[in-house]
C-alpha cells in the first residue's frame, strides 16, 4: 500500500526495534495506559494529519478529523491482533473517516465523469504552450502542496490517495464507490491541472508578480 | 498517435511505455516535456506524505475524550502510582523510589493514625499538612529559568502527578472508605511535594 522505492533509509535493526517498541505500546494502551497512547500519537500523527490536510485542504478540519480517526482507532484497539501493520490499519481508518467527512458535507469525493474522454482543457493548445514555461528543473514542494490544495475535490482526493499516499487504483476505487477507470482518469486530469498551477506559478515568478 | 491521443493514452498507461506512445515521442518534443513534467509531479508528490505536524490542541482534545470515554484508565491498587509517576523523570529516576519508599513509610503510619480518627475525610496526615498549600503556579515560575528540556521535563511530571491525585481523588469520592484510594491519594501528594522540592532544590525528605 504505501509506495515501493521512496527512500527510506532507516537500517532494518532500527525499523525491527522500532515496531517492537510499538507492538508494546499497542498492548499497553489496550490496557488503557495514558502513556502508551501518546506515544502512538507521536509516531503517527504527522502522516495522520498531512493526510487529512492534503484531503480537505482546510486546518481546523484536517486537525478534527486527524483527532477522530485516532479517537476511532483508540476505542478500537482492543480489537487489533496485528494481522496488519498498526500504520496500515490507522490509515485506512483515517481515509475511511476523512470520506464520510466529504461525504456528509454534501461534496463529490469523485466526479460522476467515467470516461477518459478528454474535456477542452486537455487541448494541446493549453498543454503545450510556450515551451519556456516547462517544468524545467526541480519541483517546489511548497508549491505542490498549495497546487494541490487548490484542486478540486473530487481531483484532490483521487491525487492524493495515489500519488501521495500510494494506494492502488483499484483500492481506490473500493474506497470512494467508483470503477478503476474513472479513478485513474481523474488522477491524470488531477496532474494535467497541477502541472498547469505549477507553470502558472514559475511564470509568476519569473515576472515578478 | 497524435498529440491529442497520446494525452488521453496517458490515463490508462501513465509512463508513456506502449509502442505507439513511445513511436510519438521519438518524434515530439512537447509530448516528451508534457510525460516528464508529470512524472516530476508524481516523483514528489510522495514527499506531502508527512509534511505537516497538527497543533497541540489536537492531542488535549484527544486525550480529554480519551479519559471522558474511560479508555485511559487510573492505575489499579496493584499498579502503584510511584511506578509509572517515575518512569518519566529519565535523568531523576534514580531519586524516586529511593525517596519514595522513605516517604510512604512515614506516610502510612501516619494515614494509619488518621485514618481510624477520621472515616470520609481526605487521607492528608497531618506531616503532609504543607501539601495542601502546593502551588502549581510557583513551581512553574520555580522551574521558568531551567532548559527547555528540563521545563519540560518537570511540565510533564507535574502533569502525571495532577492526574494521579484526580484519579485518586475521584477513587475516594465514589467510595470514602476506600483504604487503596485512600493511600494512593497519599502517595501522590508526597510525590508532589517531591516534585517540588526537586524544583526548588531542597533536600527531599
Amino acid at each position: 500500500m504505501v509506495a515501493a522505492g521512496k527512500g527510506n533509509l532507516t537500517d532494518p535493526k532500527t525499523k525491527l526495534d522500532e515496531r517492537q517498541a510499538e507492538a508494546r505500546a499497542i498492548e499497553r494502551a489496550k490496557q488503557g495506559d495514558a502513556e502508551a497512547f501518546q506515544l502512538l500519537y507521536d509516531r503517527h500523527k504527522r502522516r495522520v494529519y498531512s493526510l487529512c490536510l492534503r484531503m480537505v485542504a482546510n486546518t481546523a478540519e484536517a486537525e478534527d478529523l486527524a483527532q477522530e480517526a485516532f479517537l476511532q482507532l483508540f476505542r478500537k484497539i482492543g480489537t487489533f491482533r496485528g494481522e496488519s501493520a498498526f500504520s496500515t490499519w490507522l490509515h485506512r481508518m483515517t481515509v475511511n473517516v476523512v470520506l464520510m467527512h466529504l461525504r456528509k458535507k454534501g461534496l463529490a469525493v469523485v466526479s460522476l465523469e467515467e470516461t477518459t474522454q478528454s474535456p477542452e482543457d486537455d487541448s494541446p493548445k493549453k498543454d503545450f504552450g510556450a515551451e519556456d514555461l516547462n517544468l524545467a528543473g526541480s519541483i517546489d514542494r511548497m508549491q505542490l502542496k498549495k497546487a494541490v490544495d487548490d484542486l478540486p475535490p473530487g481531483y484532490r482526493t483521487i491525487f492524493v490517495l495515489h500519488d501521495v499516499e500510494g494506494y492502488e487504483h483499484n483500492e481506490i476505487a473500493t474506497m470512494v464507490g467508483c470503477s478503476i477507470g474513472n479513478s485513474k482518469s481523474q488522477l491524470h486530469k488531477a496532474r494535467m491541472k497541477l502541472r498547469e498551477a505549477l507553470q502558472m506559478y514559475r511564470a509568476e515568478k519569473a515576472t515578478g508578480t | 498517435m497524435n498529440c491529442n491521443d497520446l494525452i488521453k493514452s496517458l490515463a490508462e498507461n501513465e509512463d508513456g511505455i506502449s509502442l505507439p506512445q513511445q513511436v510519438h515521442l521519438r518524434s515530439c518534443t512537447a509530448c516528451v516535456a508534457l510525460v516528464s513534467d508529470l512524472h516530476k509531479i508524481r516523483s514528489i508528490a510522495a514527499d506531502l506524505r508527512s509534511i505537516d505536524e497538527p497543533s497541540p490542541r489536537v492531542w488535549n482534545s484527544l486525550e480529554i475524550a480519551l479519559r471522558q470515554e474511560g479508555l485511559i484508565r487510573s492505575q489499579s491498587s496493584s499498579k502503584p502510582f510511584v511506578t509509572s509517576f517515575g518512569a518519566r523523570w529519565g535523568w531523576a529516576r534514580w531519586l524516586v523510589p529511593a525517596a519514595a519508599a522513605i516517604l510512604v513509610a512515614v506516610g502510612s503510619i501516619e494515614y494509619r493514625q488518621s485514618a481510624s480518627r477520621h472515616l470520609g475525610e481526605y487521607a492528608k496526615p497531618a506531616k503532609l499538612s504543607v501539601v495542601a498549600d502546593l502551588d502549581d503556579a510557583d513551581f512553574l515560575q520555580e522551574v521558568s529559568d531551567r532548559t527547555p528540556a528540563v521545563q519540560a521535563q518537570y511540565n510533564d511530571s507535574l502533569r502525571s502527578v495532577n492526574d494521579a491525585i484526580r484519579d485518586a481523588q475521584a477513587a475516594l469520592d465514589a467510595d470514602p472508605s476506600d483504604p487503596d484510594a485512600r493511600r494512593a491519594l497519599m502517595e501522590a501528594f508526597q510525590q508532589k511535594q517531591m516534585l517540588f522540592n526537586m524544583a526548588e532544590d531542597r533536600p527531599l525528605p
